[in-house]
């Protein structure tokens, strides 16, 4: 649902000289299934155990009771993973400029909770000076 | 706020259908995270993001400093097609 929405934004993001980038711990396979279900016109990177999550302090351990609720859902975590460490990255947008600083960031605990993309776009036009 | 409007829809159909006590135990779980301290340890605006080099859905590699080479960078960390 919210990369739908990022894909209507990668146009913005790219006119104002910006490359988008989605990162997730699921396996290149599973990303490419992704891609080409959805038709996504960005890269989605695959990030084998959480590392990177990790290095920007995003990432976290599932609860047990939490994992048997996944798994009554049919999302077996460590299959789409391809690790058993049950870890997932907290939802997260970063604007990164060109010294490699972050002037944007919408992290949240809770996972339905998402920034709007105009938000991002706003952020954006802001650090383009424009 | 279209995006958050589709997403609390979903949320809400989700949990009218779902056993009880699952969305229990995912609700505690939210609550749990945020009450972690987690949220004061991410990385922040003014930080240097940490450099990455990660493989696209085809295996080709992707470093964050060559993409910032660029332009800016739009980063988006999410939780899988499930």
């Amino acid at each position: 649902m919210e990369l739908d929405a990022l894909k209507k934004a990668t146009e913005e993001f790219k006119a104002l000289g910006a490359t988008f980038i989605a990162i997730s711990p699921q396996l290149q396979s599973f990303n490419r299934e992704f891609r080409e279900e959805k038709k996504l016109t960005f890269e989605i990177l695959s990030d084998p155990g959480n590392e990177v999550a990790q290095r920007y302090g995003i990432k976290y351990k599932l609860p047990e009771d939490l994992r048997e609720v996944y798994l009554q859902f049919n999302i077996d975590l460590p299959k789409y993973n391809g690790d058993d460490s049950w870890t997932l990255p907290l939802p997260a947008r970063l604007v990164i400029d060109q010294e490699g600083i972050i002037r944007y960031a919408a992290i949240n605990a809770d996972y339905t909770v998402r920034p709007d993309p105009e938000e991002t776009i706003a952020a954006l036009k802001n650090i383009m000076g424009q | 706020m279209e995006l958050q409007k589709k997403l609390n829809g979903l949320k809400k159909g989700f949990e009218a259908q779902a056993p009880k006590e699952a969305v229990e135990i995912m609700h505690r779980a939210t609550d749990d995270l945020r009450d972690s301290g987690i949220l004061e340890q991410t990385v922040k605006v003014g930080d240097r993001a940490p450099d990455f080099s990660l493989t696209n859905a085809d295996g080709q590699e992707f470093r964050l400093q060559e993409l910032l080479s660029e332009g800016p960078v739009v980063l988006s960390f999410y939780r899988g097609k499930w």
